[in-house]
C-alpha cells in the first residue's frame, strides 16, 4: 500500500510505503489519524499546516456491494474541530485500485490566485503530474467536469472544487463525479472545499489504468462475507430492488419526520410544513413519471451499489434538471425555508452542486437570512438569487458563504441552529430526542449520520438500561456513534446499516469482508472498539483544538422555545449529553 | 348519536383510497364518523385493508409500524389528524428513537424484541412483493 503525498508548497509529490503502524486503518479512521498525527490542532484551517486527507474503506475498490466510499478530512474551517466527511464515486475505487491508502495534500503555495490539478497515473506505483487549472476556476461545475474530461479521457475520475472552495467559505464542499460523470457527489460538510482551495489546488483527477486492484488477504472469506452482504441488500425491505431507497430515496422521510412533528420549517420555527407533500420523494416519483411518461428508479451514484438510491429530477420538458434531491437536500432548501415548489427546491439543489455548496448548510443558512427579513420565507425566487450572490462572490453572498453561524451572528438572529458551528440536518432534536444526543455530542458539529446503528449486540454495550431513559439514550448515542466511525471506515456507505440491524448475516458478512481483505480476525466487540479508537482521536483532536465539552450543547432557543405541534422543548440534561464520551 | 370529523391524509400508493383512483401523492380527507370510531373502523370505512398501511401517525404520535399494529382499537376524538404511510416508506430506528408513540405503541415497542431497535417487525407476515420496514 502507499501513501502518495502532495506538497503544494513547491508543486512536489512524494510517493512511499504506507508505514505499518496504520496497516489496518482505512476510510474514515486513516483520515482522522492522520489529522490527529499531523495536523496541529491550533492550526488556521485554510493555512499551510492544515493537511487533506483522502482515504477509501477497507472494501473500497473490491467487489463488495455499494463499497465505493471515499472520506475526505482536515481540520474544518466551518466547526474548528475535525471533520471527515464522505462521499460515493468511481474515484474512490480508483484510488483503492491504485493501492494508495492515504493520499494527503500539504502546504500552500506562496502565489496567490493560481490554481493547479494533480493527474495521478499508475506505473508500477503512483505518479503524479501537475497541470495548470487557473483557467478552470471562477466557472460553474457542469461547464468545468466535460473539460477535463475532454483533457484526459474517459476513464478519470476527478475529484473537484467549486467557486466555493475557492473563496474559503465555511460552506465549501469536495466533489466527486457520479457515474454520469456529472459533479454531484459531495463530501459536503465542514467546509473541506475550502480547505482544498487554500491549497491552491483545483483538482485531483486519477487514472487507474494498469492499476494493480486492492489486495484480498484470505479470498474464500471475502465472498462469503460479500455473498451475506449481498443477500441481505436484496431481501431487506429498506435496501432492495425497487424498495423504499431505490423508489424513493431519501426523500420519502419528508412525509413521515413532517407528520411526526420533526420537520424542522421556517428556520427551526415549527416541526410541520404545511407543504411537505408538495416536495416529497412520493411527489418527485410522480412528477417525473408525470414529465417522462414512465415511472423512474433511482440510480447508484458509484460503481457496485445495488442498493442505489440516488435520484434525478426532470423538467417540465423532460430533461434532466438535477441529481441528486436527497432528503435533506429537499427539506434544507425546501421546508426550512418555507418553499413548497419542487422546481425551485430542484432549482436550488443544482446551483448548491454547480458552486460547490454544501446543501445543509446553504438551506440552513438561507432560512436565517429570512428570519432576518433579507428575504421572505417562502420566496423561492429570492432564494435562487441568494444562491447565486453566494457563488458569484458578491459582498452578501461572502457572508452567507461562511456559513449559518457566521450570518447568524452578522444578521443579529438568535435563533441559529448550529452545533461546534455547524448546521443541524433535518430532523429536530425537540421532536426526535435521541437523535439531539448525537447532534450535541458529535466530534463533527451537528451531524445525522454520526450515529448509526448496526446490530442487536449494540444493546449488549447499554446493559440493561431503557432506551427511552436519558441515560439509555445516552448510552445509544455512545455505541452508535461508534458503530458509524467503524462503518465510515469500512468502505461501505452508511445506507447498508438499514439492512444489516436487521439481517444478522449481513451484519456478520461486513465483518467477513474486512478480515478477508486485511487477514484479520475481528469479531463484532473489536468493531466496536475500532470505532471508539476513532472517536477519541477526534475527540481529542478536538479538545486540543479548544474545542471543550461545554461546546457539547444544542442552541439556547431549542431548551426555551416549545416546537410545535408537539410543544416540547430540548430537556437532556447536560449530565447525559456528558456521559456520552465521558464513559467512552 | 354525535358525530366526529377526523384530518386523514393518505400518502404515496395509499392515495388511492382518498377517493380518486389515480392518486399517488397524497390525499387529505375529512370524514365524519359515528363517536367511538377506532382506527379499525376508519380503515374500514376507507375499504383500506389494515396490512396495506405501515407507519402511521396520530397527531404526530406514532401509532403502528409495519408488522405492528397497536392501534387498531385506538379511539380517535374529534379533529384527530391521522396519517397512514403504504409499506415502502421507512423512518429508520437512528432518526426514531425519542420520538412521541400513543401509548398502545410505546408499550408495543417496549414489549418487542431488542425494545424496538428494528426497522421490521414481523417480516414473516410482510405482504409478498411490498417492503416492510
Ligand atoms: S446507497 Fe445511495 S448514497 Fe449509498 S452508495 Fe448507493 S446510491 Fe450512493
Amino acid at each position: 500500500m502507499w501513501f502518495v503525498r502532495i506538497d503544494m508548497t513547491n508543486r512536489s509529490a512524494a510517493v512511499s510505503e504506507a508505514p505499518a503502524k496504520y496497516k489496518y486503518l482505512a476510510g474514515r479512521a486513516m483520515t482522522s489519524t492522520l489529522v490527529a498525527d499531523e495536523v496541529p490542532p491550533l492550526c488556521h484551517p485554510l493555512g499551510p499546516s492544515n493537511k487533506l486527507v483522502f482515504a477509501g474503506g477497507i472494501t473500497t475498490g473490491t467487489p463488495a456491494p455499494t463499497s465505493a466510499r471515499i472520506s475526505v478530512g482536515a481540520k474544518s474551517p466551518l466547526t474548528g474541530g475535525i471533520k471527515e466527511a464522505n462521499a460515493g464515486s468511481s474515484w474512490a475505487a480508483d484510488l483503492a485500485v491504485m493501492q494508495i491508502q492515504a493520499l494527503v495534500v500539504e502546504g500552500q503555495p506562496a502565489e496567490k490566485g493560481k490554481y493547479w490539478g494533480a493527474y495521478i497515473t499508475y506505473d508500477g506505483k503512483p505518479k503524479v503530474e501537475f497541470f495548470d487549472a487557473t483557467e478552470y476556476t471562477g466557472k460553474v461545475l457542469p461547464e468545468v467536469f466535460p473539460k477535463i474530461y475532454e483533457k484526459f479521457g474517459d476513464k478519470i475520475s476527478i475529484c473537484s472544487i467549486g467557486t466555493a472552495g475557492e473563496f474559503g467559505y465555511g460552506n465549501s464542499g469536495v466533489v466527486f463525479n457520479d457515474l454520469a460523470k456529472r459533479p454531484t457527489r459531495y463530501s459536503g460538510r465542514g467546509g473541506l472545499g475550502a480547505v482544498m482551495g487554500s491549497k491552491g489546488l483545483k483538482f485531483l483527477v486519477l487514472n487507474r489504468e494498469n492499476a494493480p486492484g486492492v489486495h484480498i488477504e484470505d479470498k474464500a472469506l471475502f465472498d462469503e462475507g460479500r455473498k451475506k452482504m449481498i443477500d441481505a441488500l436484496r431481501t431487506h425491505a429498506i435496501t432492495k430492488p425497487k424498495g423504499a431507497l431505490n423508489s424513493y430515496g431519501t426523500a420519502v422521510l419528508i412525509n413521515i419526520m413532517n407528520e411526526a412533528g420533526g420537520l424542522p420549517t421556517r428556520n427551526f420555527s415549527s416541526g410541520r410544513f404545511e407543504g411537505a407533500p408538495k416536495i416529497a420523494g412520493e411527489a418527485i416519483f410522480e412528477t417525473n413519471k408525470e414529465r417522462l411518461g414512465k415511472e423512474l428508479y433511482n440510480h447508484a451514484c458509484s460503481p457496485g451499489c445495488i442498493i442505489q438510491c440516488s435520484n434525478t429530477y426532470h423538467k417540465v420538458d423532460g430533461s434532466e434538471h438535477t441529481s441528486c434531491i436527497e432528503y435533506e437536500s429537499d427539506w434544507s432548501l425546501g421546508a426550512n425555508c418555507g418553499i413548497d415548489n419542487l422546481d425551485h427546491v430542484a432549482e436550488l439543489n443544482a446551483l448548491c452542486n454547480a458552486y460547490g455548496l454544501d446543501t445543509i448548510e446553504t438551506g440552513v443558512t438561507i432560512g436565517v437570512a429570512m428570519e432576518a427579513g433579507v428575504i421572505p420565507f417562502g420566496d423561492g425566487e429570492a432564494a435562487i438569487k441568494l444562491v447565486h450572490e453566494i457563488g458569484k462572490g458578491t459582498p452578501q453572498g461572502r457572508i452567507l458563504g461562511a456559513g449559518t453561524e457566521t450570518a447568524g451572528k452578522v444578521y443579529g438572529v438568535k435563533r441559529v441552529p448550529t452545533v461546534k458551528g455547524q448546521a443541524m440536518p433535518a430532523y429536530e432534536p425537540r421532536a426526535v430526542k435521541g437523535i439531539g444526543i448525537t447532534y450535541a455530542t458529535s466530534t463533527m458539529g451537528a451531524d445525522h449520520t454520526a450515529g448509526y446503528t448496526i446490530a442487536p449486540e449494540i444493546l449488549g454495550v447499554m446493559g440493561k438500561q431503557d432506551p427511552l431513559s436519558n441515560e439509555g439514550k445516552a448510552a445509544l448515542s455512545r455505541a452508535f456513534q461508534a458503530t458509524t466511525a467503524f462503518i465510515d471506515s469500512c468502505g461501505h456507505c452508511l445506507f447498508i446499516a438499514f439492512a444489516i440491524l436487521d439481517i444478522a448475516s449481513g451484519y456478520q458478512g461486513m465483518i467477513d469482508e474486512c478480515n478477508g481483505v486485511l487477514g484479520t480476525k475481528w469479531t463484532a466487540d473489536d468493531i466496536l472498539k475500532y470505532g471508539a479508537e476513532v472517536l477519541k482521536k477526534e475527540r481529542a483532536f478536538n479538545e486540543a483544538a479548544g474545542i471543550p465539552k461545554e461546546a457539547d450543547r444544542m442552541p439556547e432557543f431549542m431548551l426555551k422555545e416549545p416546537l410545535p405541534p408537539h410543544n416540547q422543548v430540548f430537556d437532556i440534561p447536560e449530565s447525559a449529553l456528558d456521559s456520552v464520551y465521558g464513559e467512552l | 348519536m354525535s358525530e366526529i370529523t377526523l384530518d386523514v391524509w393518505l400518502y404515496g400508493p395509499l392515495a388511492r383510497y382518498g377517493g380518486n383512483a389515480q392518486e399517488k401523492v397524497f390525499a387529505n380527507l375529512h370524514p365524519c364518523l359515528p363517536a367511538g370510531t377506532t382506527v379499525r373502523d376508519l380503515l374500514n370505512h376507507l375499504g383500506l385493508p389494515a396490512e396495506e398501511r405501515g407507519i402511521t401517525f396520530i397527531n404526530g404520535d406514532l401509532s403502528a409500524m409495519p408488522g405492528m399494529q397497536p392501534d387498531l382499537d385506538h379511539e380517535l376524538r374529534d379533529g384527530d389528524r391521522i396519517a397512514l404511510f403504504h409499506l415502502r416508506s421507512m423512518w429508520p430506528f437512528q432518526y426514531r428513537h425519542g420520538a412521541a408513540a400513543i401509548p398502545e405503541m410505546a408499550e408495543a415497542l417496549q414489549q418487542s424484541r431488542d425494545m424496538g431497535l428494528h426497522h421490521a417487525y414481523d417480516p414473516g407476515k410482510a405482504p409478498d412483493g411490498e417492503g416492510t420496514i
